[in-house]
């Protein structure tokens, strides 16, 4: 383990470093905390909302598909240190354990989970008959909301 | 090929003494201070670049042409105000900036910046430290990088570090992947982890060497999936949405006010130069170039300071690409960000790696190569048309739902 040693004395010294500096920082700067100073930054304005706790759940699904992806990868690197030795049978089994990922990652590609497109657009992609979101239902088989469809449309949805 | 454990000279004897560590110390000295010296010239070579091509002078005042100038700013930065907004959580507020700059240096630890040299009378490499799993550690470090960005938006409690941060996660966290997959290509040509390994693997024998030794021929796919996504995961152009000072003030680190905002600001600059350090060691040779002829292979000048000069000399190239492409491309929409690396790198950097393996075991079992080459690349392009097919096309979701 004495491999890890250098590590160490770097981590200590950028540790030092940085603390060093906030300290040094504390003594040398001004400290003339006041309301407007201390308040979330809002371009200028009084902030009225607190910052939003919910996001986007695409967020949450880019997490999700990454953790996959990367343990996946994970075991990709030891296979390509070895992989020499194991021949044809390495190739195959590696093979089918990217095809394992690749199909769930086909499925997740083709329901537009990774499409950062207009929001409009991803909703309106779900399957099934009926959407509920917070504000309305959403039935894609109806005509669109807003009064901005055409006799086009109608045709469509009638086909 | 695979070792576990000490490849390091300096450990072999397995005893570590006061004059082993003293050389330890020496080493992580030297590369520390070279780190701070090399973003110094480099954020005022990046601004001196970006001022010629777009016709304009760039710093001129702090030393000559202005060398001092980031110096300058670091300066003045420590007689700022460290300013915490109340509705800050107070704790990761002020640990978000050592997560940022720890994996920063402690990435650069990896890279053989030189051969095996002598130091104190104790044999060792020109590198901090030659970690048996070296290129977990890359994409280790690179992955707790994130953490800093993250939680000092999450921290700030305001919305626009929040929404900052947020995105560079998602950002962040597709070109990891991409990143990744872009080493694997390489780890498949050389087949160990170890930076000094895969480096020595590419050692210059003559002119030829640029084109059969380098791994950036033979990896070529891979080295392109690398440079796209190292930029992106160091938020430079045309990847720095995170910081897209149009649409989130400053991004993650709007809150961050004097010396807490340079660390941030040391530490993204680190970056670049810590991932034009890794292509360099992975695709470019690290530091193998032609010694000087006249003198013999163990002169001083050979040993110690050709390596170096090549080393630099690659990275430096690198950097200088970096800023020509900040110079010329606008940045890029979040959709197409986030399309192009899930929807194209990251499904041919994979489909790569099989391929590569493919071919380096046909090598290996005598396998006709050229027949192998033929399958491979067929299953992959093939698996690869599947996928295409299954991404919504615009026209396609227009048409549907229009």
């Amino acid at each position: 383990m004495a491999d890890y040693l250098p590590i160490l004395v770097m981590a200590a010294l950028v540790v030092a470093f940085a603390s060093l500096s906030f300290i040094a920082s504390g003594f040398l700067g001004p400290k003339r905390p006041n309301a407007a100073k201390q308040a979330p930054y809002e371009c200028g304005i009084v902030p009225e909302e607190e910052p939003a706790e919910r996001f986007p759940v695409k967020f949450y699904l880019v997490a999700m598909s990454f953790i996959v992806l990367d343990v996946e990868i994970v075991f990709l690197y030891p296979f390509a240190t070895v992989f020499r030795g194991l021949g044809l049978y390495g190739l195959i089994i590696m093979a089918v354990f990217v095809l394992v990922l690749l199909v769930p990652f086909a499925y997740l590609l083709s329901v537009g989970a990774l499409d950062w497109g207009p929001a409009r657009r991803g909703v309106e992609r779900v399957a099934g008959p009926i959407l509920r979101t917070k504000h309305a239902v959403i039935d894609p088989n109806a005509p669109h909301p807003g009064g901005r469809d055409n006799p086009d449309d109608e045709e469509e949805v009638a086909a | 090929m695979s070792h576990l454990l000490a490849l390091d000279p300096l450990f072999q004897s397995g005893h570590v003494g006061f004059s082993v560590f003293l050389v330890v110390a020496v080493k992580v000295l030297v590369a520390f201070a070279l780190l701070l010296v090399s973003v110094m010239l480099y954020i005022w070579g990046m601004r001196k670049w970006i001022a010629d091509m777009q016709n304009r002078i760039g710093p001129n005042t702090a030393g000559p042409w202005g060398i001092l100038q980031t110096l300058a700013d670091g300066i003045k930065l420590f007689f700022k105000e460290q300013s915490i907004p109340d509705s800050a959580d107070r704790v990761v507020f002020r640990l978000a900036p050592y997560l940022s700059i720890m994996p920063a240096f402690l990435l650069f630890c990896i890279i053989p910046i030189g051969g095996q040299v002598s130091i104190f009378g104790h044999q060792t490499f020109l590198q901090v430290a030659d970690l048996p799993i070296g290129a977990l550690w890359i994409l280790a470090m690179s992955g707790l990088g994130v953490y800093g960005v993250m939680l000092a938006g999450w921290a700030s409690g305001s919305k626009y570090p929040l929404l900052g941060s947020v995105r560079a996660t998602g950002q962040l966290l597709s070109y990891e992947a991409a990143f990744s997959l872009g080493i694997l290509g390489v780890l498949v040509r050389a087949g160990t982890l170890s930076t000094h390994d895969i480096v020595s693997q590419q050692r210059w024998v003559n002119w030829h060497s640029f084109v059969s030794q380098w791994y950036w021929l033979p990896a070529f796919v891979p080295f392109v999936i690398f440079l796209i996504a190292a930029t992106a995961e160091t938020n430079h152009p045309p990847f720095d949405l995170v910081e897209a000072e149009q649409e989130l003030v400053g991004g993650f680190n709007t809150e961050y006010t004097g010396i807490r905002f340079a660390i941030f600001f040391l530490a993204e600059f680190m970056n670049v130069i810590t991932m034009s350090a890794v292509a360099t060691t992975l695709f470019l040779g690290g530091p193998s170039g032609p010694g000087l002829g006249f003198l013999s292979a163990g002169n001083a000048l050979n040993t110690w300071l050709m390596p170096v000069f090549w080393f630099g000399l690659k990275v430096i190239a690198l950097l200088f690409v970096t800023v020509w492409v900040r110079a010329s491309m606008p940045r890029m929409r979040y959709d197409r960000l986030m399309a192009l690396g899930w929807k194209y790198l990251i499904e041919i950097a994979i489909l790569w790696v099989l391929v590569a393996a493919a071919i380096e075991v046909a090598n290996v079992q005598n396998w006709n190569v050229w027949a192998t080459v033929l399958i491979a690349f067929g299953s992959a392009a093939l698996a690869y048309g599947v996928l295409y097919l299954a991404i919504p096309k615009p026209d396609e979701v227009v048409e549907e739902f229009r």
